[in-house]
């Protein structure tokens, strides 16, 4: 986690990006770098994974095997999404002013060293397990009421 | 597919309300949404709902739920309904990736039972499509609509919906006032946790 969050934190100075996330296919945010005013960077990354995933659908309707990024101009700020891998996508919230280029340049090589550092780790074996034997599953009972 | 994040101590895992169109897997959201009571100091995630302008599901509503279900672990449930309109199926399939429970929600009328038939088969080859198998996804099923007159007995919607080799928990509802919602909830939440923890299995070293 401390090199994801090292990778990103660079990608952020290098570029002057505003917010880094990296988000998991079905909609999990798994890291976060940097802030955006008053937002929801959980919601964004479900609805941004949800939209990358869209458009990959319509990547196989046109014959392309992948779309490998998504871009968006809004008039304050835009937003970049990046294929990390197979399961994984860094999403970028930049400023207007900052050309698209510029922020692909040190995203591009910046997702794929975060690409890297995801395989090693789901390679590595076990290191620090979890006990999870503390909970009885009998003993879950409701864990959501109503008012 | 469930995430769990060692280091800030969080598990992720994403359950699906799915089911034909109209049979209220948006009033589901839309009741937990209201009613659920959260620990105090903590804000409630929002309902984030993409919707036509008459309400009817375009892409997904998205509801984020915590809750301690694992002793030091914060548990993150993402809860998503699909679009159950006809012409909306790859959508259907997006909302799917990475589901860790299913909870089917089904019209209880007679007359949508077909709908009900149609919408199961085309989940099962979704789920198929992404390699996924629905025997192996816990899946609970919701008999909505149990107030309204011409409803099939219970017995007749297991025999239509539920005839499987390991059948489903169902739950008879009626989610505008409430009723089966909570129950089907913690349903599949339970059968998830007890799933997850069974796969893992592991110890600390």
């Amino acid at each position: 986690m401390d090199a994801l969050d090292g990778e990103m934190r660079d990608l952020l100075r290098k570029s002057e990006a505003n917010l880094a996330l990296l988000v998991e296919k079905a909609g999990y945010l798994i890291h976060q770098c940097g802030s955006q005013e008053a937002m929801d960077s959980a919601t964004f990354a479900t609805l941004g994974s949800n939209a990358f995933n869209a458009v990959q659908f319509m990547a196989r309707l046109v014959n392309e095997g992948n779309f490998t990024s998504m871009y968006q101009q809004g008039e304050r700020y835009s937003t970049l999404m990046l294929n990390v891998d197979e399961n994984a996508l860094l999403v970028l919230v930049f400023p207007t002013h900052l050309t698209l280029g510029s922020v692909k340049y040190y995203a591009t090589p910046a997702a794929l060293a975060i690409g890297v550092l995801i395989r090693s780790a789901s390679l590595r074996v076990g290191v620090n397990s979890l006990d999870l034997s503390d909970l009885d599953p009998l003993d879950i009972g409701e864990i959501f009421r109503g008012k | 597919m469930a995430i769990i994040n060692q280091a800030t101590k969080e598990l992720q895992v994403k359950i699906v309300y799915y089911g034909p169109a109209k049979s209220g897997k948006t009033t589901n959201l839309e009741q937990i949404h209201r009613d659920v009571q959260i620990p105090e100091n903590t804000v409630k995630g929002k309902l984030t709902s993409l919707a036509t302008s008459s309400d009817r599901t375009l892409f997904f509503d998205f509801f984020p739920l915590e809750a301690v279900a694992i002793r030091g672990f914060k548990t993150k449930f993402a809860l998503f309904t699909v679009p159950g309109q006809a012409i909306y199926n790859a959508t259907r399939q997006i909302v799917l990736r990475g589901v860790d429970g299913i909870v089917f929600v089904a019209h209880s009328e007679y007359e949508r039972m077909e709908e009900n038939v149609e919408a199961l088969r085309q989940m099962e080859e979704n789920l198929k499509t992404l390699n996924l198998n629905l025997a192996e996804i816990p899946l609970v099923i919701q008999y909505n609509k149990r107030d309204l007159a011409e409803v099939a007995p219970v017995e007749y919607l297991n025999f239509v919906l539920n005839n499987r080799e390991v059948e489903a928990p169902t739950f008879e509802a009626s989610a505008t006032q409430g009723i089966g919602v909570f129950e089907s909830l913690n349903m599949i939440t339970r059968m998830l946790l007890q799933k997850f923890l069974k796969e893992t299995g592991r110890k600390a070293i």
